[in-house]
């Protein structure tokens, strides 16, 4: 029994991957579906287009993913954050922090396995979504552009690995899974605010779920991105960093 | 063997431990009392490297992955079996889960092994806290109140494991329960407000160190002798314990070593035996911390060697 089969059980016993799964699978299959319908959809509601003048556009394949990334990175973040904060705020039952902390060398040896698996399984879950989103728009609306869907896909990911990195130095900072996830919700929150100056809001963490919609029509270079990506990679070793000297300094 | 020096742990300006000498022998049992608040926990998580100290030294000859931590309401994720909790505990010091079934069966928990903790009474959580701190074979055994919430088998059995640690590893024990203290621990230290106002040997303790107290036998009629010695100052009480017995307290062994003899003699008793009262752990307890309450002196860690005894 190690602390990265310990994890494992977590995500599996728990049914936590099923939230995981859940969520992205199921706004990648809505995503494309409501973009290629949303006409009928709003007619179907009781909405009379016509007496107001709404007219439609022809939905494009960047249209499904882009309904695929507004739910998905919204609903599925705040999910992401609830199941890593259960993960990473291992004080917040100080019995059980005690139980680890006095059988482990280093703090890491605890934080490791517990950010890997569940960045992990927020990755594949996102991954799986993305798929389900690209099949169906490819059938409903067209085929998307396949690089650019890949390198979005890469970038989401990066974005949901600095998440759970934060989540982590929040949870070494706070004293209960609560205001873990309050506390990582505000934050990720508030970085969006400051991101309405452009010339700021391209370099945050908080641009990059954005891109899989944009690199899928094609059109948008695939290194608009790469400045993101690079502050995100750096800002998450830097959390992780800090996750693990608060988390050691903690007193229990 | 563990010892600190001039232990302090502040929370803004309150001491939760004060000035505290610890000196617990390699391969000692040593218990730990002391009431609610005195400041036990504390103790235990400074030398479990939980908390850190305001000031003041510790020192522990055993590699902190063998020092092995028991809270007092041991917890583990409620998905777990037992014997996953255990392997994981033992995997974690040594890389192997050898011993797993081995302590799971000398917990008493062989039959609950493959059940989710989740489903555990609280005495079960505390076995199960038992087998994961020992499994490892560690060399110094922190234990917060082990029995507290066991039922009187589950109490035997723990103090049994206990026991058994003695002469392999060092044990400091804290608990509140002072007969399960003085059945299992050699050394005794009292803590009161974060003091440690007794530490020694438990036959020291009792014999009277903590409580001047004499029981003498005499032959005749008991109230000559209690008439003559209740006037003076150092008699503090005279009690009738039994047809020709006296329970004599007094305010220090001093002056009862000097005087109390030639005060038995004045009043002509006929002395058949005399000794240091005979108390329970629970007693000499209570006296001690009444006593440095009263006194509000600085705390007494008497030296073994020069103590004051009867």
């Amino acid at each position: 029994m190690t602390l990265w089969r310990l994890e494992w059980l977590r995500l599996v016993r728990t049914k936590r991957w099923v939230a995981l799964l859940g969520v992205y699978v199921f706004f990648g299959l809505l995503g494309p579906f409501t973009a290629r319908y949303l006409e009928q959809i709003v007619s179907f509601a009781g909405g009379d287009l016509d007496d107001v003048g709404a007219e439609f556009p022809v939905a494009v394949p960047a249209d499904g993913l882009g309904q695929y990334v507004s739910n998905a990175m919204q609903v599925g973040t705040v999910v992401a954050v609830v199941i890593a904060a259960g993960a990473l705020a291992f004080d917040s039952v100080p019995e059980m922090g005690v139980f680890l902390r006095t059988r482990v060398t280093s703090i890491r040896a605890i934080l490791v396995p517990r950010v890997v698996v569940t960045c992990a399984a927020l990755v594949v879950s996102f991954l799986i979504g993305t798929a389900a989103a690209w099949y169906e728009t490819w059938v409903l609306i067209g085929a998307p552009d396949a690089a650019g869907v890949l390198v979005g896909a890469v970038y989401g990911s990066i974005f949901l690995c600095f998440v759970v990195v934060l989540v982590g130095a929040v949870a070494s900072a706070t004293p209960s899974v609560l205001s873990t996830v309050l506390l990582s919700l505000l934050v990720l929150l508030v970085m969006p605010l400051v991101g309405i100056v452009d010339a700021i809001g391209r370099w945050l963490p908080t641009h990059l779920p954005g891109a899989l919609a944009d690199l899928a029509d094609g059109g948008t270079p695939l290194t608009d991105y790469l400045g993101a990506a690079i502050v995100t990679l750096a800002a998450t070793g830097v959390l992780f960093e800090v996750a693990a000297r608060i988390a050691t300094k903690r007193e229990l | 063997m563990i010892e600190t020096s001039a232990l302090v742990k502040r929370y803004g300006s309150k001491s939760a431990v004060d000035s505290v000498d610890l000196h617990v022998e390699r391969g000692s049992v040593y218990g730990l009392v002391g009431p609610n608040g005195a400041g036990k926990t504390t103790v235990l998580a400074l030398l479990a490297g939980l908390r850190r100290p305001t000031s003041g030294s510790i020192r522990i000859s055993a590699d902190p992955q063998q020092v092995a931590v028991l809270a007092d309401t041991p917890r583990f994720d409620p998905w777990l079996t037992g014997r996953e909790a255990v392997a994981l505990a033992q995997h974690l010091v040594t890389g192997s889960d050898d011993h797993v079934d081995t302590m799971l069966d000398e917990a008493g928990l062989s039959d609950a092994a493959d059940r989710s903790v989740g489903g555990y009474s609280r005495g079960m959580l505390q076995r199960l806290g038992v087998a994961c701190t020992m499994v490892a074979s560690p060399s110094v055994l922190l234990l917060d109140e082990p029995a507290s919430a066991l039922d009187p088998q589950g109490r035997r059995d723990v103090l049994d494991l206990v026991s058994r640690m003695r002469g392999a590893a060092t044990v400091v024990f804290s608990s509140h329960i002072l007969s399960d203290v003085q059945e299992v621990c050699d050394t005794v230290g009292i803590l009161d407000h974060g003091r440690l106002v007794f530490q020694g040997a438990l036959d020291q303790l009792l014999a009277g160190s903590g409580v001047p107290q004499y029981l003498i036998r005499l032959r005749g009629p008991v109230e000559p002798a209690i008439r003559a010695l209740r006037p003076h100052e150092w008699v503090l009480d005279v009690e009738q314990t039994g047809p020709a017995t006296l329970t004599v307290t007094v305010s220090s062994f001093a002056e009862a070593e000097t005087a109390l003899v030639g005060a038995l003699a004045a009043a002509d008793a006929r002395v058949v035996s005399f000794g240091p009262g005979d108390i329970t752990l629970e007693r000499a307890f209570l006296e001690v911390t009444r006593t440095h309450a009263e006194a509000g002196r600085p705390a007494i860690a008497p030296d073994p060697e020069n103590s004051e005894m009867p």
